[in-house]
């Protein structure tokens, strides 16, 4: 069986479209952030990084510049062999190499490989192993041409391997014959000082710069001896493709940024590698804060729409829960809630609908009251059409009988009795009024019984102005006698005592010597309706027992103990409230 | 409200977590790297290569080595100082295939991951092994030096070792003798072992020619044991020279003829691919096998491209 799905509670509802909302609009801005950031960053990388490649470059072309600048000066020195001896221009140019550490030597040579001049006295190598040389051969072709070889392990003295870079040049010198002749200028330097001029430019943590010639050969790497031992590839293709500028491309797995640019002087290009995941490090670092601020973002939002909609919600669940409370049918609180306008005014109406039920359960319980009044006023209209029947009917007796002086005492106590009865209305006459009542109604019924039985009324002092409901003493008499002493063979007594009794409570004592009555019966007479009721039997009490009860609560009321042929005692038990003045009422 | 302090603590305590495990990253690995001797520039290359590698790992590496080569109590004193410091790794070129066992069994038993480089063990498996092909080198040099007789012609080595008791050194004589095995009128002579000793291949050299003047072949299969080797050899071109090392006097014989050919293991690449393995393991990969270069040089070929970058390496 499907279950029916729950509805939201409005707290949740508001919750959930503020934070989608916002949330929505963080990772839009984030995204357009992160986009514009990443992208400035790459700008700037490349930048910075084609910068480097420019330095290096313009480094090395100063380095190469010095190189020419030696060269021409040697070159120049080259044509006054004439006018200078060997040995002098020798020292200047020795006085040169000495002076830079990264000139290893400098040698005129001519066409035919003998050395002209020389800064170095080491042994020389055979001439034919020195026209061999690539650079020898290379510059050879044309006066001006200049050639600078990559890195290579120097052969020109014997017993030394220094690795090497070599500049050569086709020049002209004046021999011995005073004459131009052509001759190779050579000027060996020492690898380290280009490498020097590329370790120092730092691409990234690992990137590295190096140079290869037009043939797109390396002259120059810094991962030379791994290349050598295949522990480190190059991607030279790929820089062959593109000739000049800037390109990325992944190689063995990593993105690369890849910036080419020519060297001036030496026909080498300069090549710059920066590894994009070193060059967009700053960006991780940036995704890292940024994706921390956005769940700190998110967190925020959702807290804050959640107390948002409890600011909203709670008045609603407030006046839902008096609302429960007004369900439950406790109205003493007043319904009314604050917050916003809506619930504020939705309060009011709901406190004026309260007001307005409270005003008719008053209502309610005031006509159960009088329900209640008018039932005691039937009650109490049942006990005298009983007694006004009796009282005259033996009043008819008398007067048949010519008693005239039985009648005036009947008739005169029946007045007191009905003087008593109607109170002026009052429910509420003082106990003396009450035993009063009681006595005029004995002495008619003892007229009547024809003295078959005597009376006692005793009441302890100061008890005669304690307020009781009116007529609950007469009817308990009347059954005394109608069951009890109208049976006796032999004279009964009746005897009537009222008393205080600590704490609270006044105490009516009916006792007599009627016939009494066995258990069942006196466990019944006070309860509603027994079927072994007959004839009337114990209505009278049982209505003023209720009456007590209906009046003062469920402590009072009568106490009944009988024993069969020896008599009952009821005790009517009914609180002791502050005194009343009796009722005056006109003779 | 407490709960509402833990959530927004959340991106706070997730923040330092990330610092936390980046400086746990850039913990860089603590490597040991014992070699046979301090000086030569087979180690001294062994080195470079290490050196290399470091740059490309950002592994922290420390340098130990004995004075003599044979000096294999040492190594092992060494590697108790590796197990002491709590080095991650260690390198290790072994001076004597039995003696290091125990001392290796003991840092691998205190999570020190250990690569050999160049020479090994008998017993003690190390983690992982970085060495050359010497069953190949040796067959190829036999070759090599078999081209300088004719076919008919007898031949009579001497070959002088470093150490006799290490695994690179046994298998590169074990290959040689093979080789001669093969070949008709070829036999080795005699089979010594310098302990790197410039003075004692020398004096091996000198009493075994002069024992033996039909010797025509000299192996000498270390750079000091070939210093000592091509001291000991008058101007007689009767006598082939092959050795093993890349030292400027090794290589000036070779431009003077006194060597006929030299060996070179790339020692170089030794080194690198050692811290580079060393790295793997502790990062949980497993190294690629493979084995390291070398190459055979004459006096035609030294200057030549290929050969230049491994003869001359220690030069630039």
């Amino acid at each position: 069986m499907k279950r029916k799905k729950q509805p939201y509670s409005i707290m949740t509802l508001l919750t959930f479209a503020i934070a989608v909302v916002s949330i929505s609009f963080t990772l839009l801005i984030s995204a357009i952030l992160y986009s514009q950031f990443s992208s400035r960053i790459k700008e700037n990388a490349t930048v910075s990084t084609r910068e480097i490649v420019r330095q290096v470059n313009a480094n090395l072309s100063y380095y190469t510049n010095d190189i020419l600048t030696i060269a021409t000066y040697a070159r120049d020195l080259a044509k006054q062999t004439n006018i200078l001896p060997r040995e002098e221009i020798e020292n200047r140019l020795r006085s040169i190499v000495d002076s830079r550490q990264d000139i290893v030597c400098l040698v005129l040579f001519d066409l035919g490989g003998e050395t002209l001049l020389s800064t170095s006295d080491a042994p020389r190598r055979p001439t034919e192993e020195i026209l061999g040389q690539t650079w020898f051969t290379r510059a050879i072709g044309g006066e001006g041409n200049f050639y600078f070889t990559g890195p290579h392990v120097q052969q020109l003295f014997t017993s030394s391997y220094p690795w090497v870079i070599t500049y050569s040049q086709q020049i002209s010198y004046t021999n011995k014959q005073g004459e131009l002749s052509q001759g190779l200028l050579l000027i060996d330097m020492n690898s380290w000082a280009v490498s020097e001029l590329c370790q120092s430019a730092k691409l990234g943590s690992s990137g590295y710069v190096y140079f290869i010639d037009n043939n797109g050969k390396i002259v120059y790497h810094p991962y030379q001896q791994l290349i050598n031992s295949n522990l480190f590839n190059e991607d030279i293709e790929s820089v062959q493709e593109h000739i000049f500028g800037t390109f990325t491309n992944t190689f063995e797995g990593r993105e690369r940024l890849v910036i080419i640019d020519t060297v001036n002087n030496a026909r080498w290009r300069i090549v710059g590698v920066a590894y994009m995941d070193e060059l967009m490090a700053g960006l991780d670092q940036y995704t890292t804060v940024m994706l921390i601020i956005l769940a700190f973002c998110i967190i925020t939002t959702i807290l804050i729409a959640r107390t948002v909609s409890a600011y909203i919600s709670r008045p609603i669940k407030e006046l839902e829960r008096l609302m429960n409370s007004v369900e439950r049918g406790d109205f003493s609180s007043p319904p009314t809630v604050g917050g916003n306008q809506e619930v504020a005014a939705l309060s009011q109406t709901f406190a004026a609908m309260v007001q307005r039920i409270r005003q008719l359960m008053d209502d309610i319980v005031k006509s159960q009251e009088m329900k209640r009044k008018f039932e005691l006023d039937a009650l109490q209209a049942k006990i005298n059409p009983h007694f006004l029947y009796n009282t005259l009917d033996s009043v008819v007796w008398m007067a048949e009988q010519n008693d005239t002086s039985g009648v005036i005492t009947m008739v005169t106590a029946l007045a007191r009795l009905f003087r008593i009865s109607i109170s002026k209305g009052r429910d509420i006459i003082t106990l003396g009024e009450e035993l009063e009542h009681v006595r005029n109604y004995l002495i008619i019924q003892q007229i009547r019984y024809r003295d078959k039985f005597q009376f006692s009324i005793d009441m302890e002092p100061g008890v005669e102005n304690l307020p009781t409901i009116k007529l609950i003493v007469q009817p308990i008499v009347e059954n005394a006698i109608y069951h009890g002493i109208k049976y006796l063979q032999e004279m009964g007594h009746l005897d009537i005592k009222v008393f205080k009794k600590k704490p609270g409570a006044v105490i009516i004592e009916i006792r007599d010597n009627g016939v009494g009555m066995d258990e069942q019966r006196l466990n019944t007479i006070l309860t509603m309706s027994s079927p072994s009721q007959k004839n009337g039997e114990g209505i009278g009490v049982r209505n003023v027992h209720q009456r007590i009860q209906l009046y003062y609560g469920s402590d009072y009321g009568l106490e009944i103990s009988s024993e069969l042929d020896v008599g009952t005692l009821v005790r009517l038990v009914i609180p002791e409230q502050d005194p009343i003045q009796p009722i005056k009422v006109a003779h | 409200m407490k709960r509402t302090i833990l959530l927004l603590l959340i991106p706070l305590l997730l923040l330092s977590g990330c610092s936390r495990n980046q400086q746990d990253t850039n913990t860089p690995y603590r490597i040991a790297v014992i070699t046979m001797m301090q000086g030569g520039e087979f180690w001294g290359a062994l080195k470079n290569g290490a050196r290399s590698a470091r740059l490309a790992t950002g592994a922290v590496l420390e340098f130990f080595a004995p004075v003599n080569e044979s000096d294999y109590s040492g190594q092992i004193a060494f590697v108790e100082e590796a197990i002491a410091q709590e080095f991650d790794a260690i390198i290790l070129s072994p001076s004597h295939h039995t003696q290091l066992e125990h001392v290796v069994g003991k840092a691998r038993s205190a999570g020190i991951k250990v690569v050999f480089a160049d020479t090994g063990l008998l017993q003690e498996e190390p983690d992982f092994l970085i060495t050359a092909d010497y069953q190949m080198i040796g067959k190829h040099v036999a070759e090599h030096a078999f081209s300088h007789f004719s076919e008919d012609e007898p031949i009579n080595a001497l070959i002088i070792g470093s150490l006799p008791n290490t695994t690179s050194m046994t298998a590169l004589i074990g290959s040689l003798e093979t080789a001669f095995h093969q070949r008709e009128n070829a036999r080795i002579n005699s089979v010594a072992y310098s302990f790197s000793s410039e003075v004692l291949a020398h004096d091996t050299a000198v009493r075994a020619i002069k024992a033996d003047p039909s010797i025509n072949l000299i192996f000498a299969l270390e750079e000091y044991t070939a210093h000592g080797v091509a001291a000991a050899l008058s101007p007689d071109p009767k006598i082939h020279f092959i050795a093993f090392g890349n030292t400027q006097h090794e290589i000036q014989l070779l431009e003077a003829e006194v060597i006929d050919a030299l060996v070179v293991v790339n020692s170089f690449n030794l080194g690198y691919r050692s811290v580079l393995a060393a790295v793997e393991l502790l990062e949980g990969k497993r190294p690629v096998q493979k084995l390291v270069d070398f190459a055979l040089v004459t006096k035609e070929s030294m200057f030549s491209e290929e050969h230049q970058h491994i003869l001359f390496q220690t030069f630039q």
